[in-house]
């Protein structure tokens, strides 16, 4: 989703799509505004700087948007990280707080911790729904990391978790993943960050997570 | 090395012809030294703990393969050129005040003192913060200046910016401590002797002041290159060195970031190292 800024010039536009008095195709040519403050994260190191791209790739497909669409928004090439749109996460979050960016990236759970005014995106670009990960997949962008030029492709977001092997307690490991999985532990979530984790599944060798750990997810 | 400082303190022997300072045996005395240079080596290398873990953390392998990176070197350049020019806007603008401050000459002394120490005392990331507020595009500072084409939201003006907050307050407080090693009574002599005091400042103030001056400098050059907290909030880009450590570490991990910490120790030592020696040198011809 992408937060807004309360005060911005760029306010009632902003208020028109979120309220759906107007399309939400609309906010692609709004970011192209002269003059628009758009703030985002480095898509080299922060997964939400790649997932704001993706999303941006998938509505210019989705609503059959001009070409130079993305390049456009973002003031240069996709993976560029000198840009002067991108700051560091936590500069991003003050930054809009503090009015001084017309809209910035962020995860839905940010905005509702924070109280931000936010637009909410379909599901087929937002990247929150795993039945649309084959659609997610159209999106890609290549970054520089350890491995040098690396292509890297849209899919859900997700939130992993796992325990260490060899770890000095790995019951009370264990006992901490079944939590965080179970009616209470997800309960938490819904209450603390205001939304539903996705549905857990288990990737890799089942017969590898502890029963207590398969039983809260149910395979 | 003539002038070393030990013949200044002869302390007076105690009363009633008890073991004074000679009675002492040589061993004794021997012994003591070696026990103070023993500690003052645990505190130093202590003190160094994190260089030492850095240069024996480094291989060549990872160091020709960070920076031989394209593009490797230009936020090295790009800190220099910034601490250059912050180095230069604190001279303008914090000698004038450390001087003020030094000489007593402003009303509520205290009050401004207390001013300068608040800067020092704020967390730079709070520093940073609180320039969003100060200078972000949306504010009057930030209206102004992009009505001269500028921008202090991600460009080499926020850098500057940054690093001046960073390191203002260590050269004002610096310079100020060196203008009051100054005694008055010479400035007043050349007054006295005729020259307006803008002469007086040039001929005799600054140089007796230098030492100590340098020495303010060097400690704000290793603050503005060293500067992080307040630079990554309002100048992620252009992409100084310590926000190319952070990074790197982010982007290809802490073995390939490291390189740039000893890239960082490289270039910004010599500068203060050099005012150090200069200033003790000139500190003990004095007193010779």
């Amino acid at each position: 989703m992408l937060a807004y800024n309360p005060n911005s010039k760029f306010a009632p536009q902003f208020n028109d799509i979120a309220s759906g008095k107007k399309p939400i195709s609309d906010l692609f040519t709004l970011m192209q505004q002269p003059g628009f403050q758009l703030g985002r994260t480095d898509p080299n190191t922060d997964p939400q700087g790649r997932a704001f791209i993706y999303m941006l790739e998938l509505a210019q497909m989705k609503y059959h948007l001009p070409k130079n669409t993305v390049t456009k928004i973002l003031g240069g090439p996709l993976a560029s990280a000198k840009s002067t749109q991108i700051f560091e996460e936590a500069a991003l979050d003050s930054r809009l707080q503090a009015g001084q960016v017309d809209a910035a990236s962020a995860y839905l759970s940010q905005a509702k911790q924070l109280h931000l005014k936010y637009i909410s995106l379909p599901p087929d670009i937002n990247l929150g729904d795993a039945s649309f990960a084959d659609t997610y997949a159209k999106a890609s962008i290549t970054i520089t990391d350890s491995t040098g030029k690396d292509t890297k492709t849209g899919s859900p977001l997700t939130i992993d978790i796992t325990t260490l092997i060899g770890a000095k307690d790995a019951a009370a490991g264990n006992a901490f993943v079944a939590y965080v999985l179970s009616p209470a532990g997800r309960a938490l979530y819904k209450n603390q960050g205001g939304y539903t984790l996705l549905t857990p599944t288990l990737t890799g060798n089942a017969s590898d997570v502890p029963a207590s750990i398969r039983k809260e997810i149910g395979s | 090395m003539a002038a070393s400082p030990t013949v200044t303190v002869t302390p007076p022997a105690p009363e009633g012809g008890g073991p004074g300072g000679a009675a002492v045996p040589r061993g004794l005395r021997y012994a003591n030294r070696s026990l103070a240079l023993a500690g003052t080596t645990i505190i130093w290398v202590a003190l160094l703990g994190p260089v030492i873990a850095l240069l024996t953390h480094l291989s060549w392998h990872d160091i020709k393969a960070s920076l031989s990176a394209p593009g490797a070197f230009e936020p090295l350049i790009l800190s220099v050129e910034s601490g250059a020019v912050t180095l230069g806007v604190l001279v303008l603008l914090g000698t004038p005040l450390a001087w003020a401050l030094a000489r007593g000459t402003l009303p509520f002394p205290r009050v401004w003192e207390a001013g300068v120490l608040a800067t020092l005392l704020l967390p730079p990331l709070v520093i940073g913060l609180l320039l969003v507020f100060m200078v972000g595009p949306f504010t009057p500072i930030g209206h102004l200046l992009s009505g001269l084409q500028l921008s202090a939201t991600n460009t080499f003006l926020a850098l500057v910016i940054a690093q001046v907050y960073e390191s203002a307050p260590y050269y004002i407080l610096g310079a100020q401590a060196a203008f009051g090693g100054v005694d008055p009574r010479l400035e007043q002599q050349a007054a006295l002797l005729g020259d307006p005091p803008r002469r007086v400042f040039r001929r005799v103030t600054v140089p007796l002041a230098a030492p100590g001056l340098a020495m303010a400098l060097a400690i704000s050059w290793a603050r503005a290159m060293g500067a992080f907290g307040a630079v990554v909030i309002i100048a992620y880009h252009p992409t100084a060195l310590p926000l190319q450590i952070w990074t790197t570490l982010q982007e290809t991990g802490l073995f390939s970031a490291l390189p740039f910490a000893l890239v960082l120790l490289v270039v910004a030592l010599p500068l203060p190292l050099a005012a150090y020696i200069w200033s003790a040198r000139a500190r003990g011809r004095r007193r010779g």
